[in-house]
């Protein structure tokens, strides 16, 4: 009797599991396809894109579109832009907001609060709303289609403030007493920041470090409004940018620029999945 | 008064945003006295044309070392090229010649943007301005006679056909119905849709055209005797029996196959791929084109209303405020003189007479046949109009992209186009 | 941390002013801060103050005249049918991203949420899309929402006739909010899931045996003590929402009519197309209003269910 029904419940649980894992693949889907069929639609030739019915591999497999990325703009220099832009916006992302998050959560000053507020009042206002203002003044500074606009504002404008709000929620948890023996050794505030907490914020530098990255080298508003010349643009503007000069699509060479731009970042992701993960489920967001 | 103190604050607070930036490099440069450099924006960042214009510029710094120093050219290559050039001659990062789409020429001169070349280009020896046609000078004009570009190029829409594709699927030779009463967009269409039907490839594709770009659709509707507005701008014309017709009869078409549909804002698929039995475009495009497939380069089809050929330009200006106009201006008489507009010709078929004849044009284009030479461009162009422009037409375009969109998406024509009259008659009456 | 502990930190942080008045470190905390609230102070509010004045006027860039004219562009825009039908479709994508991504982000997480083999592979897939550049993921949606796309293709094999998905003014909003929502909702699963973590175990189990369903301790459980987590990620991916630009210019172009023509977007082409700055720089604070509004209406509702004070 009882060994039936602990039959029973445990064939119940295992139709159970087949079915969960029956779910979440059927779920996956809609995350993983577009991504494997972009990657393996730039092995395609460019008539085979629109092929009835549509088939995730390629049948004639050709680097014709990986060519195309190469010869229609200057693809390495603008994967350049992209990498050197996003590494400075990272390294100063995440000193800057580390040393105001820290004086945030951590030392006294006048108008603390107010201060506050308004960075998180500012985290309301979207670039789309001051990009007039902006714009105007980044030509009437002559920065037109340079990458100082694209440096700066990720860096120090409105966009930065979920960073410096990260980096306090961390600071605010952050124990006391570690600081205290500092100080009681003679370290100076400034000292106790750059050698202790710092060092020892690691999940918000990685949740700061990784949102940051990521930010700045998918940028594309910014990228658009602000750049000109194909030398200079960014990756996500250059992917918009495959098509001959009376607008016709070179649907395979897009799609291998995209591939390109993605494939690395993906890699980098599923290699430390991990840290990635919980370096963003730290970030204190979660309140 | 207002106006001047309103903008006087503006700079002012410009100038606390500038002081953000202050630690970066930048600044305009003026030189007053001594050779300058000058700058041009282009819409083309093919390096054939890049090549051939810093030829040209190359050329003219060294005759004229003591005026001009240096010559750059700016490719732009955003699809919204017009876009880009306006918000940068409105932030003061000033071109000093800039290549003008047609569709934003009349805007250009209205807001005084271009600046008047005639008197450089009628005191330029052996410019002989009588020789550029008038039809083509024509759109670049104002009431007094000023002159605001030199129409580089002057280019006939013309049909694009994939041979091999039409062979592919048992299709008649189009080539051999050139000049006859049945060379009509019905015979094309009714080819394109058996071809598609039979190849899966796409029929008749016109390339640029995307939702936001409905002009190079609405265009072709001349051949139906519909036009967008009345010549003098005043009066929408999108509801009348002709575009209604034109309309109606596209979306047939696009319903049977002959048209691929509209897909959200992407462009469709490009000729050059093979997979296009025919496209609607412009000369310059064969340079994309090699010898993976037989093409050939026709004439537009005649409509209901008769046959109609269109052209589209591309100005070459002065910007009014280039800090160098009149070096500027110097250039541009250069640029265009007789012995250049013939370098110029083999990408962008000529606005001068002289150089309408098959040996010129035969040098600038050696794919084409004489034969399609002399029936796509020579016999096309002296009578040809010029793409439908307006004034204000970066005000209300956005509003005929979405009055549009049910046409695309196959709804009723009529209230589609009511709804736009609706919407822009305001605007074009000014 | 829960809010909890910053509360407590904040009694603190008072207590310990009383005491260190003098605390020779508040020049310090001005430096630490100065670099990124000047830098809001400048690239944003400062921005957004010149949006406000520039809205008064009326300002044609091409010619460079800026003229003031009160209120016109506020009447102006409230007559717009363009306008309104683009408050339209931000409200609607935004809710659709909003329910759609919480439903999504939280089935998963509680799915995700148990020790068994696989969970870290099917988390590494749901986030995979919080990586990939937004145009290379729009770009790959235009080709799959093509009306010979792949998905047309896949319900081809069904029997099913697909829409022409981004030209069909019925379904194009819906195209946008799937795109934009399985593009983001790792992140917020991935946060969902750190909260879940939280809830104690045997609560459940307690409840469990109490004979309640799963589905009545999940919402007489764990939701609320999710309920933080829930609020803000609710606020940040509406204020997203509301920023929308890439997918719609490189899918939709706001369009079939202006079903897709979301604040950002009109706003963008208003001023850089059309080149009306004043007419843009109203439209820019009409949507600053729409995301003050929203932000505040969920913040408002706080005390109503998230028991554990934020």
């Amino acid at each position: 009797m009882r060994s039936d029904t602990s039959l029973a419940n445990r064939h119940r649980s295992r139709v159970a599991t087949i079915s969960l894992y029956g779910l979440l693949v059927v779920v996956s889907l809609p995350f993983l396809y577009p991504t494997l069929w972009m990657f393996f639609s730039s092995f395609k030739p460019a008539n085979e894109i629109f092929l009835q019915p549509p088939s995730l591999l390629p049948r004639d497999w050709t680097l014709d579109g990986f060519a195309q990325v190469f010869t229609a703009q200057p693809f390495l220099q603008q994967y350049g832009n992209s990498m050197y832009i996003a590494t400075i916006v990272t390294a100063s992302s995440i000193l800057l907001s580390a040393m105001a998050g820290y004086a945030f959560a951590r030392i006294r000053f006048p108008l603390r609060n107010a201060a506050f507020t308004l960075m998180l009042a500012a985290m309301m206002v979207p670039t789309e709303v001051t990009i007039i203002p902006v714009f105007t003044a980044v030509n009437a500074m002559g920065l037109n289609d340079t990458h100082w606009p694209l440096i700066i504002l990720p860096i120090f404008g409105p966009t930065s403030v979920v960073s410096v709000f990260i980096f306090r929620q961390h600071f605010l948890s952050f124990p006391k007493e570690y600081e205290e023996a500092a100080r009681l050794d003679g370290v100076s505030r400034a000292g106790v920041f750059f050698r202790i907490a710092l060092p020892l914020a690691k999940p918000a530098i990685a949740a700061v470090g990784i949102m940051a990255f990521l930010r700045s080298f998918n940028m594309y508003f910014e990228a658009l409004i602000f750049l000109r010349t194909p030398e200079n643009f960014t990756l996500g503007l250059a992917i918009t940018r495959y098509q001959d000069f009376y607008g016709e699509q070179m649907w395979n060479a897009q799609l291998g620029a995209a591939s390109l731009t993605v494939l690395p970042i993906l890699v980098v992701f599923l290699v430390a999945q991990k840290q990635f993960v919980q370096g963003l489920a730290q970030t204190g967001i979660k309140g | 008064m207002r106006a001047t103190r309103s903008r006087g604050v503006a700079i002012a607070l410009t100038g606390v945003l500038a002081l953000s930036f202050s630690a970066c490099a930048g600044g305009g440069s003026s030189s007053t006295s001594g050779p300058v450099d000058l700058k041009m924006a282009l819409w083309s960042s093919n390096e054939d044309h890049l090549a051939l214009m810093q030829e040209i510029g190359d050329a003219y710094v060294a005759e004229h070392g003591d005026e001009v120093a240096s010559l750059t050219f700016e490719p732009v290559t955003n699809p919204d090229y017009i876009a880009g050039l306006t918000t940068q001659i409105a932030g003061g990062d000033i071109p000093d010649l800039a290549w003008i789409p047609e569709a934003s020429g009349p805007e250009f001169v209205d807001a005084g943007i271009l600046h008047d070349v005639r008197d450089t280009l009628e005191g330029t020896d052996g410019y002989d301005l009588g020789d550029i046609l008038p039809v083509a000078l024509e759109p670049w004009q104002d009431d007094d006679g000023g002159i605001y570009a030199y129409p580089f190029s002057n280019s006939p829409f013309a049909l694009y056909v994939n041979e091999d594709l039409l062979a592919e699927a048992d299709q008649p030779d189009v080539q051999e119905l050139v000049g006859t009463p049945e060379y009509t967009w019905e015979t094309i269409t009714d080819v394109a849709a058996a071809t598609n039907d039979a190849t899966g490839a796409v029929g008749l594709n016109v390339p640029g055209f995307s939702p936001t770009n409905w002009s190079a659709v609405t265009m072709l509707g001349n051949a139906w005797g519909a036009a967008p507005w009345s010549e003098d701008g005043a009066t929408c014309e999108f509801a009348s029996p002709e575009m209604i017709a034109y309309l109606t009869w596209y979306q047939e078409q696009t319903s049977r196959g002959a048209i691929p549909a509209v897909s959200g804002n992407a462009a469709p698929a490009a000729f050059a791929s093979g997979e296009v039995a025919f496209s609607v475009a412009q000369l310059s495009q064969s340079g994309s084109l090699d010898d993976s497939f037989e093409w050939s380069f026709l004439p537009l089809p005649a409509g209901p209303e008769g046959y109609h050929p269109i052209v589209g330009q591309a100005g070459v200006s002065v910007l009014e405020r280039s800090a160098h106009k009149e070096q500027a201006a110097g250039f541009l008489a250069y640029l265009t003189n007789p012995t250049n507009a013939e370098l110029l010709a083999q990408f962008f078929p000529p606005p001068r007479a002289s150089l309408l004849d098959v040996e010129t044009l035969s040098q600038a284009a050696p794919k084409l046949s004489p034969e399609e030479i002399q029936t796509a461009i020579i016999d096309v162009v002296p009578e040809a109009q010029v793409k439908p422009q307006h004034a204000v037409l970066s005000q209300f375009t956005d509003l005929v992209r979405a009055g549009l969109d049910p046409v695309w998406a196959g709804d009723d024509v009529e209230t589609a186009v009511t709804g736009i009259c609706e919407q822009i008659s305001p605007t074009l009456k000014g | 941390m829960t809010a909890r502990t910053s509360e407590v930190d904040d009694r603190r942080a008072v207590r310990s002013r009383r005491r260190s008045r003098s605390d020779g470190n508040s020049w310090l905390g001005v430096a630490f801060v100065a670099p990124q609230v000047l830098g809001v102070i400048v690239l944003g509010v400062v921005p957004f103050i010149f949006v406000i004045w520039y809205s008064f006027n009326e300002w044609r860039p091409l010619t460079g005249e800026l003229e003031f004219i009160g209120l016109d562009n506020y009447s102006r825009l409230a007559a717009d049918p363009t306008f309104s039908a683009s408050i339209l479709a931000s409200l609607l994508f935004s809710a659709g991203v909003l329910v759609l991504n919480l439903v999504i982000a939280i089935s998963l997480a509680v799915l995700l949420n148990r020790r068994m083999r696989g969970m870290t592979g099917f988390r590494t897939i749901f986030f995979s899309p919080v990586v990939v550049s937004v145009v290379a993921w729009s770009v790959t949606w235009g080709f799959l929402l093509a009306p010979d796309g792949g998905i047309n293709g896949a319900l081809r094999l069904l029997g099913i006739d697909g829409p022409n998905w981004l030209a069909d003014p019925s379904t194009a909003l819906i195209s946008l909010v799937v795109v934009q929502v399985f593009k983001g909702v790792g992140m917020n699963m991935v946060l969902f899931l750190a909260a879940l973590q939280g809830v104690p175990e045997e609560l459940r189990e307690a409840a469990q045996l109490d004979g309640a369903t799963p589905w009545r301790s999940f919402w007489s459980i764990t939701v609320p003590m999710i309920a933080p987590t829930i609020l803000l990620t609710g606020i940040l991916t509406t204020i997203g929402s509301l920023e929308v630009f890439a997918p719609v210019q490189l899918l939709t172009g706001g369009g079939p009519g202006n079903a897709t023509n979301v604040l950002p977007f009109f706003l963008y082409r208003t001023a850089f197309i059309s080149q009306q700055f004043g007419y843009a720089s109203a439209v820019g604070v009409v949507l600053f209003a729409v995301i003050l509004a929203l932000t505040m209406l969920q913040w408002s509702t706080r005390r109503k269910w998230v028991h554990d004070e934020v």
